[in-house]
């Protein structure tokens, strides 16, 4: 716990067999893009936009409504999230960063050119994720 | 109890991840410039091991598979898509929320982008349901159904495949 890094292969292995134990016990296969669909609807209600005549959060009695959460995968993208301070934290691995190493070197030190294309990559990314069925 | 197991399951994996560096756009972007192969690493050799383990349980009927159904159309644009859009980002949903635990912030923007391409999709969810998933919609497909075969035999022959690429991406030190 306290390195900085297992091998790849090791750690793949066991978040292998992390997820055969999850599907064993508990019936659950690993995601998140669902939980962002979810969120996204608990947002728009709370800012009064009114989800429930959407075809899409109505969809599957409901699956991906605002009335969904919270739920196992909320849990485990929640708990990820503490995994990964928790691990970086122990091996003093934790780094505040806003620009990444290598976007650094090829477009510079500006957080908000990163922040942007980070935003509008993340739009693109998870409305390609949901037509995918992901 | 299920929102117990979903949390320490969660825990377990983001330390599995940020263990294995795949926390990183470096990585991230590194794997798709073909430099650094350490997500693929990662990722297949979780594959391998849950594919064997999950099938072995489904054999012996202790578990039920949750397969996704097939639609070329959807799965062409919208897996294009998320390859552009992760792309742009470095990371992917998953990730981008581990990248911020452990303090990759950039993590946060996409996190935003991505809570707003889900609610863009919601609503355009009527037309893709219509005129794009309908194409080349074969439901719920597995690969060893569509050619016929035993799953084992796709298992082994996918597992084959990747043990060359793992020994490609030592050679190279990738």
């Amino acid at each position: 716990m306290f390195k900085r890094t297992w091998n790849p292969y090791l750690a793949g292995a066991l978040a292998g067999i992390l997820l055969i134990l999850s599907v064993w016990i508990s019936g659950k296969f690993f995601g998140t893009s669902t939980t962002f669909v979810r969120v996204a609807a608990v947002v728009e209600e709370s800012i009064g936009i009114d989800t429930s005549a959407n075809a899409y959060f109505t969809a599957k009695k409901g699956k991906y409504g605002a009335s969904s959460l919270p739920d196992w995968q909320l849990m485990f993208v929640i708990g990820a999230l503490l995994g990964a301070f928790i691990s970086s934290r122990l091996s003093g691995d934790f780094k505040i960063q806003l620009v990444p190493d290598m976007w650094r070197k090829r477009f510079g030190p500006s957080p908000v050119k990163r922040g942007v294309t980070a935003f509008f990559g993340g739009v693109i990314a998870l409305f390609g994720a949901r037509l995918a069925g992901g | 109890m299920s929102l117990g197991y979903g949390l320490i399951t969660g825990i377990l994996f983001g330390i599995l991840l940020q263990k294995a560096q795949v926390l990183r756009y470096d990585k991230q972007i590194g794997a798709m410039r073909f430099i650094d192969m350490t997500i693929f690493k990662f990722m297949l050799s979780s594959i391998i091991v849950s594919a064997i383990g999950l099938y072995l349980l489904k054999d012996a009927g202790l578990i039920k598979m949750s397969i996704k159904g097939t639609s070329i159309g959807g799965q062409l644009l919208g897996g294009s898509l998320f390859g552009i859009g992760w792309g742009l980002l470095g990371y992917c949903p998953g990730t981008a929320v581990g990248a911020v635990g452990e303090g990759r912030l950039d993590g946060l923007w996409g996190i935003f982008g991505m809570l707003c391409g889900a609610a863009l999709y919601a609503e355009t969810y009527p037309f893709m349901k219509a005129k794009v998933i309908t194409l080349g919609n074969y439901g719920k497909l597995t690969l060893p159904q569509a050619l016929g075969i035993s799953h084992w035999l796709v298992i082994v022959v996918f597992a084959l495949i990747t043990l060359v690429m793992f020994y490609l991406f030592e050679k190279k030190k990738l």
